[in-house]
């Protein structure tokens, strides 16, 4: 077989993806990135429409996206399509798997929320009995949550809370409105923390803008867009990886890339499904298992402020939004649930018609009458990693380019459940303590994958014998295989995850280069 | 309130993360999918839902009933299933109750066949089939409005939204 045409083979664009190849091609090391969609440019791939000019008059075409939710008319073409990528699961248990397969990921996608985890998520086990911990402590991904923080440019507040703790923030010094101050006081009063969102600033802060300019710019980035990779390839007589075959997705072409070292950061399941069909990483048995992700309850609460009725919301009244860090099972111990949740509120905006039980003029009049009155939440819940929420290969279904697609297994169990009901009980009584009225109330979570956070599948470890990777990100099997993305946690808590990828892929990438450096790998 | 502003101060909905789909150039919108008895309860449904209110366009002045003839004939089975069975329903109640077709009927006649919309919203569909109909129907004749051309030029707002090209 020929020489590695380059150091270091990256699969996929999104977050771990860009980050590695940022850090690597800053240290002057050659990479080749191959991702499964087409190019992306903000300036060209996007143009303004009405949506009265839609075919759909902005329902979207019926059916096209059974599983993504977050699919409207305006942004369809973004998310994969899912007759090309299917997948399959029980028929009792859907589970909702969104995938965006252009450059740059689903950090195209994502909701900018940029939360750290603590030691209560790095070390759960040691806190409440359940699971596992991950190989590594807070103080180990905190100097790099610290770089990563100011190429996202996270906006927040420092309130140094041991569940959240603080970042290198653009500081959020924007005023609460008098609802918020309502909300906030009531949430105060009954113990329940509060702080502002700590987001990455700027609609487009995606690893398409903040990551893979600076990679490209050094001259040692080579970037293939449209490369579907098939498998992993394997040196036979060392047992290292030495490439990957892939499919051109317009011309159905087969080929092969070689490097020294592959990283995969494809994005969790996609990660995972490329070593099950690669047959390699597994000697644990415990690839594929161990799927989590947070369970969101959207609009947990709809409720109203009453006094800005009418039009009377403006002169401070409303607007603004707030998060809940967890707050249970910290110091004290709950009856029916371990570990905790998050969540996200909101002040302004007018509820959904679908709330007044009302039509015709009626209908129309209650939706002027409160116009700018919302009050809304949304619950995020820590999903316990268990092994028998697991990933396998589908023995039927292939995707558009004849590679197995994956079976997804995986259902919420009753300590999500009492969360979840634990949420929508508190967030009631905070808003009957604020003065809100109620629209509405409930504790049913979407369906499994739809917040998009799935995690683990690959998860690292210390023990080869029951994790795929070490604490660095590298596979116990095969030394010079890492897998950078979400598919490595161990337990996820309540936080967005992405914040966490981009740290744990920079500080993989570190450590790679480092070993390269040295030659130990 | 006089009329424009009672328009403009209507809130703006469209492209709800509760619809999903994409545009597909060119779409010929053949209406014939529903059979005239049921469209014409549709028509009779969506002015009572979405009335034109002094002037203002109202569901059919926006072609909404039209329009979802359209897009349920390319929707799945289930709700083609749904709006057909409704539609029927409402003309069968309505001719058991006063003899006639439920675009016969007058709307405070038609305002007790609506009593499911007039119950409380709650997170589960309803179990009776009827009742998710009319939820339903609510939804999208109220979108089909709002999102229609003549509604937008109504009330002077754009529309616009950024719009992902498909890939190459």
């Amino acid at each position: 077989m020929a020489a590695p045409t380059h150091d270091v083979l990256i699969i996929g664009s999104g977050a771990s993806g860009g980050m590695t190849a940022r850090i690597l091609t800053a240290k002057g090391i050659k990479c080749l990135m191959l991702d499964a969609g087409p190019p992306t440019d903000y300036e060209h791939d996007r143009v303004t429409r009405r949506v009265c000019d839609l075919p759909y008059r902005g329902f979207g075409q019926p059916g096209r996206f059974p599983h993504v939710t977050q699919a409207d008319e305006f942004n369809a073409n973004v998310w994969a399509d899912e007759k090309e990528n299917p997948y399959s699961y029980p028929p009792a248990d859907p589970y909702y798997w969104v995938r965006v397969r252009r450059i740059g990921g689903r950090t195209l996608m994502w909701g900018r929320a940029s939360w750290r985890l603590s030691d209560y998520e790095f070390k759960a086990k040691d806190h409440d009995g359940f699971g596992d911990n991950w190989p590594i402590s807070y103080a180990d991904l905190a100097p790099f949550y610290d770089r990563v923080e100011p190429i996202f440019h996270v906006s927040g507040r420092k309130e140094g809370f041991a569940q959240l703790p603080d970042g290198v923030f653009i500081e959020d010094t924007s005023i609460d409105s008098q609802s918020m101050k309502r909300f906030l006081a009531a949430a105060k009063t009954r113990g329940v923390p509060t702080t502002k969102p700590r987001r990455a600033t700027g609609a487009l802060a995606s690893s398409l803008n903040l990551l893979l300019p600076d990679a490209l710019a050094t001259g040692n980035l080579t970037l293939v867009p449209n490369a579907i990779v098939r498998r992993l390839t394997v040196d036979k007589s060392t047992g290292l990886v030495n490439g990957a075959d892939f499919v051109d997705r317009h011309s159905h072409q087969e080929l092969h890339a070689s490097a020294r070292i592959v990283v995969v950061g494809a994005g969790c399941l996609e990660s995972t499904r490329l070593l099950l069909n690669s047959g390699i990483a597994n000697s644990s048995g415990v690839l594929g298992h161990y799927l989590f992700d947070q369970f969101y309850v959207k609009n947990t609460i709809q409720a109203i402020v009453p006094e800005a009725r009418d039009g009377k919301g403006g002169e401070g009244m409303m607007g603004g939004a707030g998060y809940i860090p967890r707050f249970r099972n910290l110091d004290t111990k709950e009856k029916d649930f371990i570990r905790g949740y998050s969540v996200d509120f909101g002040s302004g905006g007018t509820p959904n018609p679908k709330y007044f039980p009302l039509y015709g003029e009626a209908l129309q009049k209650a939706l002027v009458s409160h116009q700018n009155t919302g009050f809304n939440a949304t619950t995020m819940g820590s999903v316990l990693p268990r092994f028998e929420n697991h990933v396998s290969i589908d023995p039927v279904v292939k995707d558009a380019w004849g590679i197995p697609a994956l079976r997804i297994q995986a259902r919420y169990t009753d300590n999500e459940f009492n969360m979840a009901r634990d949420a929508m009980n508190t967030l009631a009584e905070l808003c009957h303590d604020a003065g809100f009225e109620l629209l509405e109330k409930h504790d049913r979570m979407v369906p499994p994958g739809e917040s998009i956070h799935e995690l683990g599948t690959c998860r690292m470890g210390d023990d080869p014998k029951t994790s795929v990777l070490n604490k660095w990100n590298q596979s116990h099997d095969v030394k010079n295989l890492f897998v950078m993305d979400g598919s490595s946690f161990v337990v996820g808590g309540s936080q967005n995850p992405t914040l966490t990828i981009l740290a744990l892929s920079m500080r993989a990438s570190e450590y790679m280069a480092e070993q390269m450096r040295t030659g130990s790998l | 309130m006089k009329r424009r502003h009672f328009v403009g101060s209507i809130p703006f909905l469209f492209a709800t993360p509760e619809l999903f789909g994409q545009a597909i150039g060119n779409i010929q919108q053949i209406p014939g999918f529903f059979t005239p008895p049921q469209l014409a309860a549709l028509r009779h449904l969506s002015d009572i839902v979405v009335p034109a209110i002094g002037g203002a366009p109202g569901a059919l002045e926006a072609g909404a009933p039209e329009f979802l003839d359209f897009l349920v004939s390319q929707s799945p089975t289930p709700t083609k299933n749904l709006y057909r069975t409704g539609l029927d329903t409402l003309n069968a109640r309505a001719s058991a109750k006063y003899g006639k077709a439920f675009a016969a009927i007058s709307p405070e006649q038609a305002d007790e066949l609506l009593a499911p919309l007039r119950d409380a919203w709650t997170y589960e569909e309803p179990r009776d089939p009827f009742a998710q109909f009319l939820r339903h129907a609510k939804a999208d004749v109220l979108t089909a409005t709002l999102n229609s051309r003549e509604w937008l030029a109504a009330t002077k707002r754009s529309g616009n939204g950024a719009y992902w090209l498909p890939p190459e």
